[in-house]
């Protein structure tokens, strides 16, 4: 006979606002998941009729950890939509407020959101667990404090630039507030070194950058893991193996389609912003990946789903620009009363070319390994590799986002080095009405802004967070947002512990402090409800 | 010994980011050598799979000693006076906050959607968010005017967007050895260890300020106050002797205080014309001057002193590297 479940989790992601996550259990496998985002402020309704540069205050309000990101797509919708100038040295510093940002999130969120769960007794019979808590338990784990001490050393060099992490505005129109000095450059250096020297190259990796940037396939990574005993007792290199070892690579899925807008604006290709132009300047290369092969990543195929979204007056699959200020439902549920054919959500379902994507680390790797970047864009195939070797996991996700350290430790580098400190960083932008768009690749992935400023004031500003794109719910067809897929299909052992509900949600890295619900499938009773 | 409950209501995270940047003592030293027990909290929380609404009843029913409640974030109350739009363990959060807040001996309200109401309570407020015990300048918010915690103080208020990590693990530190006593509080509930001097004290533009030497983005020197909004010199904060991050401050790099640790935040609530821009009478007098004199004094003062005083123009002012 079947055993049919639901549980409830409480909360599972850990950064900002909260994420209930409601699934139906038959058996143990989950049959169907519903992800419902608990909070709204209506920070774009706040910036209806303020002033056009409200966004530079505002947006890195939205999310404490992302600050930064959005800071560069809020400056750079504005620089599209007055159609300002950027000096060379301006698309650096950005660069690198960006850059540190989520060079920053890497270890504070491998230690302090992620690794714990790896301690988590479900896996007490596992080998390598004795060595996973020594290493990553909370606080008392011997690479814990290494970690979250290690991850405050990039967002000096932010601070070095913005003046403080998180919520500097250091980024304007036209270019940066700040203009730097010999002394800032060389302290940043010194402080980038320390960042490799005390946890990077030491404690994570176990060889040099320049060793494991060398690694261009799933074989190459097993070979790099057992090169010798320095990089399979790093912590990667644990990483690697307890991942494999628990299981990791088996489960959470997800929509199997990717979206990542590509970040970085090389500094000599982008002095004349344009919405157009923007995809051909990146760095790091944006595009729509379905699968078996890649699309320009055109943000007029955005369009956003309200039919599960506590939000009124507004049409359904709609393009940012189309869209209304949003108008908060006053008939918001909680997930044990929510009829799942309603409205379950204070986030909207976006859409790419009408299919869910997913957004994060994993896509933009996805997009790096794209044989047609061009000659300025990362070229790395790893990732292609381990999609057709390994396919999309919670496994293959976090090593996606750990993946980028190394590499963004070089970016950072190089950046520092090309900044002149003669040319400007700055040129005055005239104000103007109009329409722009801004984009990056927060830590977490996708971000972009749409404004609309109209009479010198902001008519309409829209907000797509990677975060949207992840926990979104059902869209207009009822067709499930990427963790609502990935949490369809997995076991859970145990229904009163569902870390594997953790697990896939914190691979995520949702910036939402998620709350999971198990539930009975035939008889709805809760089984459990958990914060993790 | 402190157990320490921390909420987030209308939230960033960006005082739990700052916290966790926090660097003498650092967030695992104020666990492992200053007593401070996290009983749970967002992103650090301890207790994985810990049913916690089994724990925040509990410290309800005082079964477990809730020493410290902080909470960061709003207070969401929206949407008519419901506090649906922000649902935490099954209740609207504001129904926790109140009665936690009743349990604790200490009420810490960290940053300025917390203390404020800060940028979600600008006009429309679409969440009809406000702070613990204000919304913005006005005393009352949440909890009212006269709520008074268990410890006999009135919610702490840590104000900033986000809060310096130093001011916040001092309060807790301070209120785990038993040294609240020592810390005392201004008219909007702030410490006045933190929040007694102006953020202009040791700005590096100073001077500039006192000799009116205009600065501008992306150039080295001058002073912010007169053409781009800085409001350093009415901001009550110590950002630039306790710095961020090591290194910097807002204002050492060229960026406008926007007065973040003052109830107005954000200041003329983003009206046109008020953002990066000092508003101005008559198109060169500025409509926000330095407190301690009236406007007129300054304006006169001012004026004297650019006219005596031979600053270094702008166009070379401090332009060294």
């Amino acid at each position: 006979m079947a055993n049919f479940k639901e549980l409830n989790i409480s909360p599972v992601g850990r950064v900002e606002g909260d994420l209930d996550v409601k699934v139906y259990m038959e058996n143990g496998v989950v049959t169907r998941a519903h992800t419902q985002a608990a909070m709204y402020r209506g920070f774009e309704k706040i910036l209806v009729g303020k002033d056009p540069q409200s966004g530079l205050i505002v947006t890195p309000r939205a999310c404490g950890i992302c600050g930064g990101s959005h800071l560069y797509c809020a400056s750079s919708a504005l620089d599209t939509a007055w159609g300002t100038t950027l000096p060379p040295n301006a698309l650096l510093l950005r660069a690198l407020g960006q850059a540190t940002e989520t060079i920053q999130s890497i270890p504070r969120w491998f230690y302090a959101i992620f690794a714990t769960d790896l301690a988590n007794k479900k896996f007490a019979s596992k080998p390598l667990y004795q060595e996973v808590v020594k290493r990553f338990a909370a606080y008392v784990g011997t690479s814990f404090q290494k970690g979250v001490t290690a991850s405050g050393r990039p967002v000096e060099v932010y601070a070095l630039f913005g003046g403080q992490w998180p919520h500097s505005s250091y980024m304007v129109p036209g270019g940066v507030m700040s203009a730097p000095t010999l002394k800032d450059i060389t302290r940043a250096h010194a402080i980038m070194n320390q960042f490799r020297n005390d946890w990077l190259e030491t404690v994570w990796l176990g060889c040099s950058i320049e060793r494991y940037m060398e690694v261009q396939s799933w074989d190459d990574l097993m070979a790099w893991v057992e090169e010798n005993e320095s990089q399979y007792n790093s912590d990667l290199g644990l990483f690697i193996r307890a991942s494999l070892e628990f299981g990791l690579d088996t489960f959470g899925q997800g929509v199997g389609k990717y979206l990542a807008w590509g970040t970085y604006l090389h500094k000599d290709l982008y002095q004349k912003p344009t919405i157009e132009g923007r995809n051909k300047a990146v760095i790091s290369a944006s595009g729509f990946w379905d699968g078996e092969r890649y699309y320009e990543a055109d943000h007029r195929q955005v369009m956003e789903h309200v039919k599960h979204a506590w939000y009124e007056n507004q049409a359904d699959a709609l393009h940012p620009f189309d869209e209304p200020a949003p108008t908060g439902s006053t008939n918001s549920t909680i997930l044990e009363n929510t009829n799942f054919d309603g409205k379950y959500s204070w986030a909207k379902a976006p859409r790419f070319m009408e299919h869910a994507a997913e957004a994060g680390p994993l896509a933009r790797v996805i997009m790096n390994a794209n044989p047609a970047n061009l000659d300025h864009q990362i070229k790395d195939p790893l990732f292609a590799d381990i999609m057709k070797v390994k396919g999309p996991s919670v496994f293959t996700r976090s090593l996606a986002r750990v993946h980028e350290a190394p590499r963004l430790y070089t970016m950072i580098n190089d950046w520092l080095s090309q900044i002149d400190l003669d040319a400007p960083f700055y040129i005055k932008p005239e104000e103007k009405d109009g329409i722009g768009w801004g984009a990056t690749e927060a830590a977490r992935g996708a971000l972009a802004h749409w404004i609309e400023i109209k009479e010198g004031v902001i008519k309409n500003y829209q907000i797509i967070a990677p975060t949207t794109w992840n926990v979104g719910p059902n869209d207009s067809n009822d067709n499930a947002g990427p963790i609502e897929s990935a949490l369809t299909g997995i076991e859970i052992e145990d229904p009163h512990d569902p870390v594997e509900v953790g697990l896939v949600a914190r691979s995520f890295d949702s910036c939402l402090v998620c709350t999971v619900h198990a539930h009975d499938n035939k008889t709805g009773k809760q089984l459990a409800k958990f914060k993790l | 010994m402190a157990n320490v409950l921390w909420l987030q209501g209308g939230a960033c995270s960006g005082n739990t980011m700052s916290f966790l940047d926090a660097e003498e003592p650092t967030v695992v030293e104020l666990i492992t050598d200053f007593g401070i027990n996290i009983l749970w909290h967002p992103t650090v929380g301890l207790e994985i799979g810990h049913q916690v609404s089994d724990l925040l009843n509990s410290c309800i029913k005082g079964e477990t000693q809730l020493d410290i409640f902080v909470f960061e974030g709003s207070i969401v109350q929206g949407p008519n006076g419901t506090g649906k739009m922000n649902y935490f363990a099954d209740r609207p959060m504001m129904d926790w906050v109140r009665e936690l807040a009743d349990a604790a001996q200490f009420v810490v309200a960290i940053g300025d959607c917390a203390t404020y109401g800060g940028i979600p309570a600008v006009p429309p407020n679409p969440s009809e968010s406000t702070g613990m015990q204000f919304h913005k300048k006005n005393k009352g918010g949440f909890l009212g005017t006269d709520f008074v915690s268990k410890g006999g103080l009135p919610v702490i208020n840590i104000p900033g967007c986000p809060a310096h990590p130093d001011w916040i693990t001092q309060i807790l530190v301070a209120i785990s050895v038993g040294r609240i006593g020592d810390v005392l509080i201004d008219d909007y509930h702030r410490p006045k260890t933190f929040f007694s001097d102006f953020v202009q004290n040791g700005c590096t533009n100073a001077v500039a300020f006192s000799e009116k030497v205009n600065g501008n983005f992306g150039q080295k020197g001058g002073c912010l106050f007169y053409e781009v909004g800085c409001r350093g010199p009415m901001t009550h904060a110590s950002c630039n002797r306790i710095l961020w991050n090591r290194h910097n401050s807002k204002t050492r790099a060229n960026h406008p205080c926007l007065g973040c640790t003052e109830p107005g935040f954000p200041h003329h609530d983003l009206k046109k014309g008020s953002v990066f821009k000092t508003m101005k009478y008559l198109g060169f007098l500025p409509k926000e001057t330095p407190p301690g004199e009236s406007k007129l004094a300054y304006y006169f003062k001012a004026g004297v002193g650019k006219v005596l005083g031979n600053p270094e123009s702008a166009d070379n002012y401090g332009k060294s590297k």
